[in-house]
């Protein structure tokens, strides 16, 4: 469904990825791991447009999708939820949840109203706070909001920047609870991006490892949870008790 | 003339004129709110609004009220062509170089106005056309009619504009924009069609301004220069960027200035709103409203 091969790119002149080639199929639930600053909000950022490559391709569904404008991208389904939810402020919960559906052409009153429905038995916490406006949610309310937001775009694949960032425990778990509910119920596509390996591994099928720019490990979640090169990296390291 | 009665006069008559302030401001801020930018050749269009009007008036060739219609959509034009012009080729840089490109634009307004009707000024008919002296008096107060369109239609457009904002999804799409332009544009928003549609506007209703004042001012090529310095002041007290602190300061700086005018000193009347402008970035300088609340992690 989505294809990076050899992907070159770079900040003015820092070059940020220096070949990154991974895929993520229909209806998996992929993640990409990595430390801060390896290049995990570059891959994502640059699946959607918002910066292009030097070199290497983004395919979506085989048809190159890397030198098209976010706006463009997001008409071909691919949502994004970014590092630190971007949630409208000024805006309330619901006035967010409409725009989310930007990206598709013509929706009428009743198939908005009936997704958002939906949306409130996903997240029955935001049914209550429709009316807030963004910035008073907390942490992990906006981060419900942002996913859901997303999904009110119909997204063939959905793109996740830590979901976990400045979360606390239980809430980082009722979020990949979520993922996960999401993935099986709508068979939706997730490319998941994170630092806390141990939960983003418990919900995926596969998983890339991301250092400097190049990915340096992939395989099944379940032997990279094994993979004692993850381990000590991600996980603690040689602590064996988990 | 009684005490009451002449308070009554000159507070109508600040009204009146803060409301230009306010559409002007308002121009100001719906700009700076979409794209960061503080547009200095904001005053200038109600100058070009002026002359539009003038032009396609002048010799009653036309209807007045056609030309006035024609006049706003020379500006929503104009408006485009300055979006594109001004905005579009350095929507990319920082915010610096496109308020430069407005300092330009303004020079640029005012001596191509200049070029092409030259330094006389010149006079516009007001709205309503009426015979006698042009107005009603009520209570001792004498309303003229052009500063009760120009009343009227501030708050009409004041009104229409906060039913856009609140009750429209191209409002609320224009918000987002204006609040994240990169997460607006992930959504799938057209971002630089909501930016030239504030452009669009903005242009639309500081021309409409100078429409109105036209007749009680003459219509010269500085003319936009002490509006736009005024309106800039109105935003800057009623808190910048914000659009309530745009009708507040707008208001409330039309009317310090006419009591200003009427009990102190009719010649320092310009003076007052820079004097207030001063006071209020000593004081209070985030302005009445205050600053935008801080973003949550």
């Amino acid at each position: 469904m989505l294809k990076l091969d050899n992907v070159h790119a770079a900040y003015d002149s820092v070059v940020v990825l220096r070949g990154v080639s991974l895929q993520v199929n229909q209806g998996e639930i992929v993640c990409l791991l990595g430390a801060n600053g390896a290049g995990k909000t570059t891959t994502l950022r640059l699946i959607s447009g918002l910066i292009h490559p030097l070199q290497g391709k983004v395919c979506l569904e085989d048809k190159p999708i890397h030198h098209l404008s976010p706006e463009a991208i997001a008409r071909l389904g691919v949502a994004h939820v970014p590092e630190g939810r971007r949630i409208f402020p000024g805006l309330t919960v619901r006035e967010n949840l409409i725009l989310g559906a930007s990206n598709r052409r013509r929706v009428n009153k009743v198939e908005l109203t009936s997704d958002i429905k939906k949306m409130f038995e996903i997240f029955p916490d935001l049914e209550k706070l429709q009316n807030a406006l963004g910035w008073t949610l907390s942490g992990g309310q906006q981060q419900m909001l942002a996913i859901a937001r997303s999904l009110m775009a119909h997204p063939k694949i959905l793109l996740m920047d830590e979901p976990s960032l400045g979360l606390g425990p239980i809430v980082v778990q009722q979020v990949f609870s979520v993922i996960k509910q999401i993935n099986e119920t709508m068979g939706t596509t997730v490319l998941v991006v994170e630092q806390n390996a141990v939960i983003a591994l418990s919900v995926a099928s596969r998983g890339y490892v991301i250092e400097n720019g190049r990915i340096v490990l992939e395989g099944k979640a379940s032997d990279l949870l094994n993979n004692t090169e993850v381990r000590e990296a991600y996980l603690g390291g040689r602590r064996t008790c988990i | 003339m009684s005490t009451l009665s002449l308070i009554g006069q000159i507070l109508f008559a600040g009204l009146a004129i803060g409301g230009v302030y306010t559409l002007v401001a308002l121009g100001i801020v719906l700009i700076y709110r979409a794209t960061n930018v503080v547009n200095f050749a904001q005053g200038d269009f109600t100058m070009l609004g002026a002359y539009v009007l003038f032009a396609l008036s002048n010799g009653e060739k036309i209807n007045f009220f056609v030309a006035f219609l024609l006049a706003l959509v020379v500006m929503a034009v104009l408006g485009l062509l300055f979006e594109l012009g001004v905005y579009y080729p350095l929507r990319n840089r920082s915010f610096l170089p496109v308020v430069i490109a407005t300092i330009g634009a303004s020079i640029m307004f005012q001596n191509g106005a200049l070029a092409i009707f030259g330094p006389m000024p010149q006079k516009v008919r007001p709205v309503i056309y009426a015979s006698g002296n042009g107005g009603i008096t009520l209570g001792g107060v004498f309303f003229d009619y052009q500063y009760i369109v120009i009343l009227v239609v501030t708050l009409a457009l004041v009104l229409l504009q906060y039913l856009f904002f609140e009750y429209t999804v191209l409002g609320k799409k224009m918000q987002a924009t204006s609040q994240d332009k990169d997460m607006a544009r992930m959504l799938g928003i057209p971002v630089s069609i909501m930016i030239a549609l504030t452009y669009i506007y903005s242009t639309v209703i500081g021309g409409l301004s100078g429409m109105l004042v036209a007749p009680i001012f003459f219509v010269t090529h500085k003319m936009g220069v002490m509006l736009g310095l005024k309106a800039f002041a109105a935003t800057i007290c009623g808190g910048f960027g914000d659009v309530r602190g745009a009708i507040l300061g707008g208001l409330a700086l039309g009317v310090i200035e006419s009591f200003g005018a009427a009990f102190i000193s009719t010649v320092y009347k310009d003076a007052f709103s820079l004097l207030l402008l001063l006071l209020f970035l000593l004081i209070r300088p985030q302005g009445i409203f205050g600053e935008k609340v801080a973003e949550k992690a």
